[in-house]
């Protein structure tokens, strides 16, 4: 058990930069999820708490102990690997049992901590089975039995999701977020799809290109992006490019006046303004009047979604589908609406 | 499909199966001085054979010799086949024709080549006595370590080459799950590396173990006079001594011998890591 520390955590490969500059700290008992698009360095992080690849440059601290240079068979971690990596040659319960062997467990107790790991992920019935004789989603389960049994101080997950199918998916992500609770796990966690690192994560960090672009809460990455690339990562965005004018409002490139409230930000310099799709109200609008005109609907059962020039800028937006005779309900492309939203919604964020 | 495969398997019995039944039937024969070969049913070359001190004791070091090299092509391709597995992709194929390399020097030359470097006048010798470490040279050429290093020499990147495919096939990360879970790197090899790549160890021991036990110009250029092996000793009768009848019992020992102990060796190595 301990907390996890990153201290400018760089690799180059050559010329190419794997991962720059990497600072964060995950707290004792936290998990934390690594976000990004592919290729941003996510698995290089992982692999370098882990001791599989020498940083380039800074630390990686392990409660309080620098293990920046300790080989991996003495770091503590345990590492769910996005292939899992079971030994197919050992049974599951020899599977679990390893690491208990490798530190010296006695028999007794560690056929007890195997059978508790085991009924931990519901696989106890299925202990003398070979990893070929299960399922993708039992053999999940086995290297999360066989990295937790050990109670490895921190606790790595490479997208420990992906070779499952959807069911199976939400099923194992509650089961990973309940288990890493009640053990108190310090976690950290790659993923590249948001719904599970915002459903699973205490807080969340945005990479891309091999930096950390923010930190934070779910909540605090949806409402306050601190730039473009996080607001357009972590959930849906409208990112309209332009400039803002005083208390007038944001002047998209496309000339549309968008009102926010930008008063305090200087007149001239660019910037771009990030409005969420569902924060705008839309409305009918009679024919000539206003400057919105609907280009698209798509109906997504609960929610539609419409896609809406406004005087030259396209925006998307989002609302709860309206009921059956709503006048909203009859709205085509080519209609003309009416757009609204609290200018306080929309955040001005500097350009990329 | 099946009318490319019946011509093809015929082939394969009359190229394969039918020197094979000569051979057999030959061994049952009687020598004579005379006729060189009179038509039998009898055992008595088997018999000979066996109860021959010499020729037990060729085979002896035969099985010996075989069973060394081995072992020692296991302990030197290891560490080789797997260092080529995980290499990375551009230098791999120039690994492996390095590797292959020695296989387009036929034996004759290349025995040549371990004459004149083992030698009394060969190159080792010459220049230990030139740096005054020795006086009179070392026995190194025409014994069984000349005939050793030849063998082993020959036959070892068919080991390599062997191992290294089936290493090839364990996922990098079983090694790293083994690592991450706390074992140092001879307990990850020795509990997940060696026991997954044990199909490849029996294939490559039990390919070298025959093609060392039927050695035959190895042992009769390094070996010298003194040094006999049985596939020496099987071309020894049918043409130098026109004993074809018993030249054909030795052949049939040898392959019975090569079998009997490929098999046991094979049944060993699949106890000790089936669990
Ligand atoms: N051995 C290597 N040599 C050179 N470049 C590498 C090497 N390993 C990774 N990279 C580069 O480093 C960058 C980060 O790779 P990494 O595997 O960490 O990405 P990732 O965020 O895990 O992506 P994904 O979501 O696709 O798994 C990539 O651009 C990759 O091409
Ligand atoms: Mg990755």
């Amino acid at each position: 058990m301990g907390d996890l520390v990153l201290e400018a955590l760089t690799k180059r490969y050559g010329g190419t930069v794997a991962v720059e500059d990497v600072d964060l700290e995950v707290r004792q008992g936290e998990m934390v999820a690594l976000l990004g698009p592919s290729g941003c360095g996510k698995t290089t992080t992982l692999r370098m708490v882990a001791g599989f690849i020498t940083p380039s440059a800074g630390h990686v601290r392990i409660a309080g102990q620098d293990v920046t240079r300790r080989p991996p068979y003495a770091r503590d971690t345990g590492m769910v690997f996005q292939s899992y990596a079971l030994f197919p040659h050992m049974s599951v319960a020899q599977n679990v049992a390893f690491g208990l062997e490798m530190r010296r467990v006695g028999r007794t107790e560690r056929e007890t901590r195997v059978m508790e790991a085991l009924r931990l992920v519901r696989l106890d019935h299925l202990a003398d089975r070979l990893p070929g004789q299960l399922s993708g989603g039992q053999q999940q389960r086995v290297a999360l039995a066989r990295a937790l049994v050990v109670n490895p101080a921190v606790f790595l997950l490479d997208e420990p999701l992906s070779n499952l199918d959807a069911k199976l998916r939400g099923e194992v992500r509650m089961e990973i977020r309940s288990l890493q609770q009640r053990l108190g796990l310090t976690t950290l966690i790659v993923t590249h799809d948001q719904e599970e690192a915002l459903t699973m994560a205490d807080r969340l960090v945005v990479m891309e290109r091999g930096r950390v672009r923010q930190v934070g809460t779910a909540e605090e990455l949806y409402e306050s992006p601190r730039d473009p690339f996080v607001a357009g990562f972590v959930g849906r965005c409208n990112l309209i490019e332009g400039q803002p004018e005083g208390t007038a409002g944001f002047r998209a490139r496309g000339g549309a006046l968008l009102p926010c409230t930008t008063a305090a930000a200087p007149v001239g310099t660019g910037g771009v303004l990030a409005l969420r799709p569902e924060r705008i109200a839309l409305a009918a609008a009679a024919p000539g009047e206003g400057a919105a005109r609907l280009e698209a609907v798509t109906y997504l059962g609960a929610q539609t979604e419409y896609v809406v020039d406004y005087a030259g800028t396209s925006l998307v937006v989002i609302r709860a589908t309206p009921p059956e005779g709503d006048p909203l309900r009859r709205l085509a492309p080519g209609d003309a609406v009416a757009l609204t939203w609290d200018p306080a919604a929309a955040r001005l964020l500097p350009a990329q | 499909m099946a009318a490319l495969i019946l011509p093809a398997g015929l082939l394969v019995v009359l190229l394969m199966v039918a020197p094979m039944l000569l051979l057999a039937r030959i061994s049952l024969n009687q020598f004579s001085p005379t006729e060189m070969m009179v038509e039998a049913m009898s055992p008595e070359n088997y018999i000979r054979a066996v109860q021959d001190p010499y020729y037990r004791s060729v085979l002896l070091t035969t099985m010996v010799v075989a069973l060394g090299c081995t072992l020692l092509c296991l302990a030197l391709g290891f560490p080789t086949a797997y260092w080529l597995a995980r290499m990375q992709s551009r230098w791999k194929s120039i690994a492996t024709i390095l590797i292959l390399f020695p296989l387009l020097v036929g034996n004759v030359v290349r025995s040549a080549g371990w004459i004149a470097l083992l030698g009394n006048e060969g190159a080792i010798n010459a220049a230990l006595r030139g740096l005054h470490l020795i006086e009179a040279p070392l026995p190194l050429l025409y014994n069984a370590f000349a005939v050793v290093v030849g063998i082993v020499a020959v036959v070892l990147p068919y080991m390599i080459l062997t191992l290294s495919a089936v290493i090839e096939g364990i996922p990098r990360q079983t090694e790293e799950a083994a690592a991450n879970l706390g074992a140092r790197p001879l307990t990850a090899f020795r509990r997940v590396v060696l026991p997954l790549a044990i199909p490849g160890v029996a294939a490559g021991s039990v390919l070298v173990f025959i093609l060392c036990m039927n050695a035959y110009a190895t042992p009769v250029l390094l070996g010298g006079p003194q040094f006999k092996m049985m596939a020496p000793a099987v071309y020894d009768q049918f043409v130098r001594g026109n004993n074809w009848p018993f030249g054909a019992a030795l052949a049939f020992i040898l392959l019975f011998a090569t079998m009997v102990l490929t098999l046991v060796g094979s049944a060993l190595i699949g106890r000790r890591y089936r669990r």
